[in-house]
């Protein structure tokens, strides 16, 4: 056969490349019940659909030739659920997948390819940080940033998972992803506690220093947390479903099951606008069934963020729960809001705002946390936002934080019928302007309340046209899938301005 | 057996009392009702547990991060 001993020369080399790093290393993993990055590729990608890019390649140093199989990181483009996209999966049996000159230019090449071509990119990451000896010395870390860019626009979807102890680059790769999950006992940081107690003596546990809990309820860095490498894969491949594949594209529609009323709304909201309630079981019988997906559902619980279908159109939920600090607004869940803004204005995502809230949580405590910026930041995301928006008031929501919440600012307004809208709650108002107190004279304090109270109810927003409709829960599917069609054509056909495409990444 | 302080995330009065020592409460059940911002905001207990010991009594104002309760899960 012609070309007999090229082609078995050309086999022998790819099969050395796909055979990883250290086989104690695989065994290992093996054991742990953690999967190696040829296994984790293969269920992202269709069976049979990764065009692999940069097998071959290798260190460039001559004393690492032939010790780093496609030096650490397996590139390439395939299929997922029959759409393209990229994909960078860190071998860390190989050099600790570290960051070296040929990784990151393998996985440079797939990120613009993806960037000009309007496909989705995931990174499954592992990553020891800057290889050494290759990052030593002034042209060690020169040339580190050399070819390398941080910054993104936002052209098509990144996707990441943290999948093991990811530090360094692998660390910015996610941070500067649109969304993360991580896989419970992987570490996301700068850099390891091995360097952390030498470098300031501190002593740390990994999971302190960069685990799932950190991330998940701290940072808010990671969207979130799962048990097994397949579970991360798994949610990757269902957060992709909710995304276009570029930012000038519209992610496609999906079958729904049709319930025309929320009819358990009734039963999950408490009439008494005391009384607190989990907003997510709201959400729940809103959305088609089955198509919530939380994000960062362990952060900044007081505003829920989320990925659902309403009528099999993909949306962006964002929402106060009053279940914890009452629904109050406060410093990190106006980061969490206005990073969640960017996600759905970046990729064409309508967003339906449910606010349920005594307002902004005031005191101290928020003001030393920057909580006027915050506000500020929030409302700078929803003001440059483009996508079609339908702000919704449940039972109550007061100052500052209905206007954040969407109210007057988006495509539509409503309110549910018995809601109260106002500057501030009545019974606080009382205690302010008149300074009487429950306590002190209960009968006066109920008479100012009724008059505190007058001219807060849904229909005098409604009167000046300042709410387009006052409604029924139970018609809040329905409500929302009909303005959802109306406000979602535009003339672009539902393509935003990107005007938050530069957005900084993290929160 | 871990034993964990559990914080009030919000500041605000004490309202109600709804676990004792010994009780068992279960993930995101109230162990003590605050009143704040005109709302009934609920300690919840962050994973199945037993109430060890609760460090407040009704009518105390609290402040953010306060421990309020001891669980041992």
């Amino acid at each position: 056969m012609a070309y007999e001993k090229q082609l078995e020369d050309l086999a022998a080399r790819e099969a050395k490349a796909r055979a990883m790093g250290s086989p104690k290393r695989l065994a290992e993993r093996k054991a742990a019940g953690i999967l190696n990055a040829r296994e984790r590729a293969a269920l992202l990608f269709d069976p049979g659909t990764l065009d692999e890019v940069g097998l071959l390649a290798q260190s460039t140093r001559p004393d690492m030739h032939g010790k780093t199989p496609a030096d650490g990181v397996v590139s390439g483009f395939g299929r997922i659920g029959g759409r393209l996209a990229g994909a960078n999966v860190a071998d860390f049996t190989t050099y600790g997948s570290s960051s070296a000159e040929v990784h990151g230019k393998k996985q440079g090449y797939v990120r613009l390819a993806c960037e000009k071509n309007g496909l989705p990119l995931i990174y499954l990451n592992e990553c020891a940080g800057g290889r050494i000896p290759d990052i030593m010395g002034a042209a060690g870390i020169g040339r580190a940033g050399e070819g390398g860019r941080y910054t993104r626009r936002r052209s098509s979807p990144v996707l990441a998972a943290c999948l093991g102890l990811t530090y360094g680059g692998g660390a910015f790769a996610c941070i500067n992803s649109d969304l993360v999950v991580m896989r419970k006992g992987a570490v996301l940081a700068v850099s390891s506690q091995m360097t952390t107690s030498v470098a300031i003596g501190e002593e740390s546990d990994p999971q302190n220093l960069g685990g799932w809990r950190l991330h998940t309820e701290t940072t808010g860095y990671v969207d979130a947390a799962v048990d097994t490498d397949e579970e991360a894969i798994a949610w990757i491949k269902r957060a992709l479903g909710y995304l276009p594949d570029h930012a000038n594209a519209l992610t496609a529609p999906a079958p729904f099951d049709d319930e025309a009323r929320s009819d358990a709304l009734l039963d999950i909201v408490p009439e008494s606008r005391a009384k607190t309630y989990d907003m997510r079981k709201a959400i729940a019988a809103i959305a088609d069934a089955g198509s919530v997906l939380p994000v960062k559902d362990r952060y900044a619980k007081v505003a829920v963020t989320a990925l659902a279908r309403i009528k099999g159109r993909a949306v962006g939920i964002i929402a106060t729960n009053p279940m914890f600090k009452g629904g109050a607004l406060d410093p990190d869940s106006c980061g969490k809001i206005a990073s969640f803004i960017v996600l759905c204005d970046s990729f064409n995502l309508p967003i339906v705002f449910l606010a349920d809230t005594p307002g902004f949580l005031v005191g101290l405590e928020s003001e030393k946390r920057g909580l006027p910026g915050k506000i500020m930041n929030f409302m700078a995301a929803l003001e440059l936002s483009t996508v079609p928006k339908i702000a919704l008031v449940l039972r109550k929501s007061f100052g500052q934080a209905y206007l954040n919440m969407g109210a007057g600012r988006s495509d539509a307004t409503a309110v549910w019928a018995g809601s109260e809208i106002s500057f501030m709650d009545p019974a606080v108002a009382v205690n302010i302007v008149y300074a009487v107190k429950k306590d002190d004279d209960p009968a006066r304090f109920e008479e100012l309340v009724k008059a505190v109270s007058k001219d807060t109810s849904a229909y005098d927003l409604a009167a000046p046209f300042m709410a387009q409709a006052v409604i029924d829960p139970r018609d809040t599917r329905a409500y929302l899938a009909n303005q959802l069609d109306i406000f979602s054509r535009r003339l672009t056909g539902g393509i935003g301005e990107h005007r938050l495409a530069d957005w900084p990444p993290a929160i | 057996m871990k034993r964990t302080k559990v914080p009030s995330e919000i500041t605000g009065k004490v309202w109600k009392i709804e676990a004792k020592p010994g009780d068992k409460v279960a993930e995101d059940e109230p162990i003590i009702i605050l009143e704040s911002m005109k709302m009934e905001i609920p300690v919840s207990a962050p994973v199945d547990c037993t109430v060890v010991e609760i460090l407040v009594a009704e009518g105390d104002t609290v402040a953010e991060g306060q421990t309020v309760a001891i669980i041992e899960s």
